[in-house]
C-alpha cells in the first residue's frame, strides 16, 4: 500500500503539451477517480504513475519515493486496461499466474494466490478456459484477477467499464468498490462517465484539456463546484445555465436579473467577490433545484417541451425564451408537451459564475 | 434469386471455361497419363508402368533425397530468418522503415533468371566476391559449384535469399496485429522482453508461421529455378537434382508424360501430407 503524489507532472508529445503540471495528492488506501470528457489527458496521466509513458516534467512519487526514472515492471503497481489485454493464447488460470510464473515466484503460493483471486472475483469455475470464452463482464474478471495477483500497493484502472452493457457496468461497479474495501489498498480510475466517479471515489480529478479543475470529495463537488465547468460536469442531467446580468451590488450581495427570462430579479448574497455593476453573469441552477411557483425567491414561467418519465422523478424539458432548462418533478403525468407553468429558484440553491466560468462566491 | 445466379454464371462461363481447360483438365489428364505408357505410339494403358519404375529409380530417391534434404533444413532456417527480420521491421527504434520493407521483399520482384546469373557471378571460383570475401578473412575458397555438399549450400542460400523477406513481411503483418496492450500488461507483469518474446510473440503468432511454413513447403518441393539455372540443371552429377528437375527432364527433354506426370503426383502427394503432419503437430490444443 502507499500513497501517489503528483507534482506539477507535465506530458509533452513532441511541441504538443497534454496534461500542464498537475498537481494531485492520493493517500495511502484512498479511491481516487480521474474524470473530465475525452481527450483531456486521464490516461496519459495514469500511464505515466504506471510507467508506460515517460514523464516530460515534474515528479510522480509511490510511497514517498521518486518513480520518474523506475521502470514500470519495479513501482509495485497493477493496471486494469480498458481492453483488458488478456493473454490470448493462455488459459484464465495461465493469465492469473503467468507474471508470478516468469518471475520464479514458488509454485504453492502462486497457486495460493490464484486461488485467492479467483475466490474474490467468483472465477474459479472459469479457470481452465480461454480469453476469447468469456463474456465481457468474466474478461474484465479476469483483468482484474491478474491484477489482484500481484498484490500491488496501487491499483490503476483505465475505463475498465467501458465496454460492458449498462446493467453489467452497475454490478461491476459495485464489485470494484467492494474489492477496494476488502483489499484496503490504493486505487487510481479513470472513467469519463461522471456516474462511475460519484458512486465509486473517495475524492474526484476533474480534468480538462490537460488541466486538475478540481479535486474534492464527490458531494462536494456536487455541491460546491470551483467552475462552470465542474458544475456542468458533475451531476446527471446537468445544471441548467440561465444568462445573466449584475443590476445593483451592495457590501453583502448582488441582484442579477435573468436576461431571458422577462426580467426576473434575484438577489443573490455574496461573500467574497462582488462584480461590478453591469457585468455578464450566468447562474447554474440543479434540475432538482426548481421549486413550486413561489415558494423559491424568483419564479420564471416556462413552456414544458418533452417530459421524461423515470418512475421516481420526471424531467421535464421546459423552453423559457432561448433557453431550454431541465426541471425535475415529483414523478407526474401532469406536464403534457405545451403545458405553462412556473419554477422558483433559491438563492443559496443556485451558483454564480462569472462570464469566464469562474464561481463567484 | 434464381434468374439472378443463372445471370451470375452466364458471366462467370468464359472464366469458368478457362479454368475447366487449362486447370482442371490437365489436373485429370496427368493422373490418367500416369498410368499409360508413353514412350510407345500410341500410348497404353499400363498402370504400373510409370509407377513402378518410380519406385525402383535411383534418380527417383536421388532427387526425393535431394528435395527433401533442402526441405528439411533451408525451410526452419528461413522461417527462423524471417522472423527475426520481421521483429526487427517492428522496432520502434528502427529508420527508414518503409526502405527496409521494399528491400526485403524485392528479392522476389527480381526476375529469376537475373538472380541466378547474379548469384552464378558473386559464388564464382576465381572471381566471385564470396571466395574474395572468404580468402580475406584467411579462409580457403570453395568451389562452390563442382562439389555436391557447397552445391546443396549454395541453392539453400539462394533460395532463402529470395524468401525469407517474403516471409518476414507476413510475419509482419503478424506481429502488427497483436495489440499493443498486451506487451504493456505482461511489462506491468515483470516479464521480460526475452520472456515476452517466446511466451507471447511467438505463440500468438503460431498461424502465422505454420501458413509460410506451409507455403514454403510446397514452394520447395516443386522447387526448380535455382538447381535449373544456378547448379546448371542439377549439377554437379545429379547432386542438386530436385523432383522438380526430374519432372522437368523426363516430361519436356525425353518426352516421357506419363512418368513426368508420376513423379508430378508424388511430388503434390508428398506436400500434401508433409503439409497435413505439420498442421496436425501445430494444432491448438483443445
Ligand atoms: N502518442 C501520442 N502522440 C501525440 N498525442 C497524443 C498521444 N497520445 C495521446 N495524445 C493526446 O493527448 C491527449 C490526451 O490523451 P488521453 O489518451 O490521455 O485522453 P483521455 O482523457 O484518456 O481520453 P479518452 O477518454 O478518450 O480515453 C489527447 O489530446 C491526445 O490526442
Ligand atoms: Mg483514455
Amino acid at each position: 500500500m502507499a500513497a501517489v503524489t503528483l507534482t506539477n507532472v507535465v506530458k509533452r508529445y513532441g511541441v504538443f503539451e497534454v496534461v500542464h503540471g498537475a498537481n494531485i495528492d492520493i493517500a495511502d488506501g484512498e479511491f481516487v477517480v480521474f474524470v473530465g470528457p475525452s481527450g483531456c489527458g486521464k490516461s496519459t496521466l495514469l500511464r505515466m504513475i504506471a510507467g508506460l509513458e515517460d514523464i516530460s516534467g515534474g515528479d510522480i512519487a509511490i510511497g514517498g519515493k521518486v518513480m520518474n526514472d523506475v521502470e514500470a515492471a519495479d513501482r509495485g503497481i497493477a493496471m486494469v486496461f480498458q481492453s483488458y489485454a488478456l493473454y490470448p493464447h493462455m488459459t484464465v488460470e495461465q493469465n492469473l499466474s503467468f507474471g508470478l510464473r516468469m518471475n520464479g515466484n514458488p509454485k504453492a503460493d502462486t497457486d495460493r494466490r490464484v486461488k485467492r483471486a479467483a475466490e474474490i472475483l467468483r472465477i474459479d469455475e472459469l479457470m481452465q478456459r480461454r480469453p476469447k470464452q468469456l463474456s465481457g463482464g468474466q474478461r474484465q474478471r479476469v483483468a482484474i484477477g491478474r491484477a489482484i495477483v500481484r498484490e500491488p500497493q496501487v491499483f490503476l484502472f483505465d475505463e475498465p467499464l467501458s465496454n460492458l452493457d449498462a446493467e453489467l457496468r452497475v454490478q461491476m461497479r459495485v464489485e470494484i468498490s467492494r474489492l477496494h474495501k476488502e483489499l484496503g489498498v490504493t486505487m487510481i480510475y479513470v472513467t469519463h462517465d461522471q456516474t462511475e466517479a460519484m458512486t465509486l471515489a473517495d475524492r474526484i480529478v476533474v480534468l480538462k484539456g490537460g488541466n486538475v479543475e478540481q479535486i474534492g470529495a464527490p458531494l462536494d463537488l456536487y455541491d460546491d463546484p470551483a467552475n462552470r465547468f465542474v458544475a456542468g460536469f458533475i451531476g446527471s442531467p446537468k445544471m441548467n445555465f440561465l444568462g445573466a446580468k449584475v443590476v445593483e451590488t451592495s457590501n453583502s450581495a448582488a441582484i442579477i436579473e435573468l436576461v431571458n427570462h422577462g426580467g426576473a430579479r434575484l438577489r443573490k448574497p455574496l461573500r467574497e467577490a462582488f462584480p461590478a455593476v453591469g457585468a455578464e453573469v450566468v447562474l447554474g441552477v440543479r434540475p432538482e433545484h426548481f421549486f413550486e411557483a413561489g415558494e423559491g425567491d424568483c419564479d420564471i414561467p416556462v413552456k414544458a417541451d418533452v417530459a421524461e418519465h423515470l418512475g421516481s422523478v420526471s424531467y421535464v424539458y421546459a423552453n423559457a425564451g432561448p433557453e431550454e432548462l431541465i426541471v425535475e418533478r415529483e414523478a407526474s403525468r401532469q406536464r403534457a408537451s405545451g403545458d405553462h407553468f412556473t419554477v422558483s429558484i433559491k438563492a443559496e440553491r443556485s451558483l454564480l459564475f462569472d462570464k469566464a466560468g469562474a464561481r463567484i462566491r | 434469386m434464381r434468374t439472378q445466379n443463372a445471370t451470375a454464371y452466364r458471366f462467370l462461363t468464359p472464366y469458368l471455361l478457362i479454368f475447366a481447360i487449362f486447370w482442371i483438365w490437365p489436373i485429370i489428364s496427368s493422373f490418367l497419363i500416369s498410368f499409360q505408357a508413353t514412350r510407345t505410339v500410341p500410348w497404353r494403358f499400363a498402370p504400373t508402368f510409370n509407377w513402378g519404375r518410380l519406385i525402383g529409380d535411383p534418380a527417383f530417391y536421388n532427387a526425393l533425397k535431394n528435395t527433401l534434404l533442402i526441405l528439411v533444413i533451408q525451410v526452419p532456417v528461413m522461417i527462423a530468418l524471417a522472423i527475426v527480420m520481421a521483429v526487427l521491421l517492428n522496432s520502434p527504434l528502427l529508420k527508414a522503415r518503409g526502405l527496409y520493407r521494399f528491400a526485403f521483399f524485392a528479392p522476389v520482384v527480381v526476375g529469376e533468371v537475373a538472380y541466378s546469373a547474379v548469384f552464378r557471378l558473386m559464388f564464382s571460383l576465381d572471381f566471385g566476391i564470396i571466395n574474395k570475401l572468404l580468402e580475406s578473412v584467411g579462409l580457403a575458397k570453395i568451389d562452390w559449384f563442382s562439389n555436391v555438399t557447397p552445391a546443396m549450400a549454395l541453392i539453400m542460400i539462394a533460395v532463402t535469399w529470395r524468401w525469407a523477406g517474403y516471409n518476414a513481411i507476413i510475419i509482419l503483418a503478424g506481429l502488427q496485429s497483436i495489440p499493443e496492450d498486451v506487451y504493456e500488461a505482461a511489462t506491468l507483469d515483470r516479464v521480460s522482453k526475452v520472456k515476452q518474446f517466446f511466451h507471447i510473440t511467438l505463440p500468438l503468432l503460431k498461424p502465422v508461421i505454420v501458413f509460410c511454413a506451409v507455403l514454403s513447403i510446397i514452394g520447395t518441393m516443386q522447387l526448380f529455378t535455382e538447381p535449373f539455372l544456378i547448379t546448371e540443371r542439377g549439377g554437379p552429377g545429379g547432386g542438386t537434382e530436385t523432383l522438380g528437375l526430374l519432372l522437368y527432364r523426363q516430361g519436356f527433354r525425353s518426352l516421357n508424360f506419363g512418368y513426368a506426370s508420376a513423379v508430378a503426383y508424388t511430388m503434390a502427394g508428398l506436400a500434401i501430407a508433409i503439409t497435413l503432419v505439420q498442421l496436425w503437430l501445430m494444432r491448438e490444443p483443445k
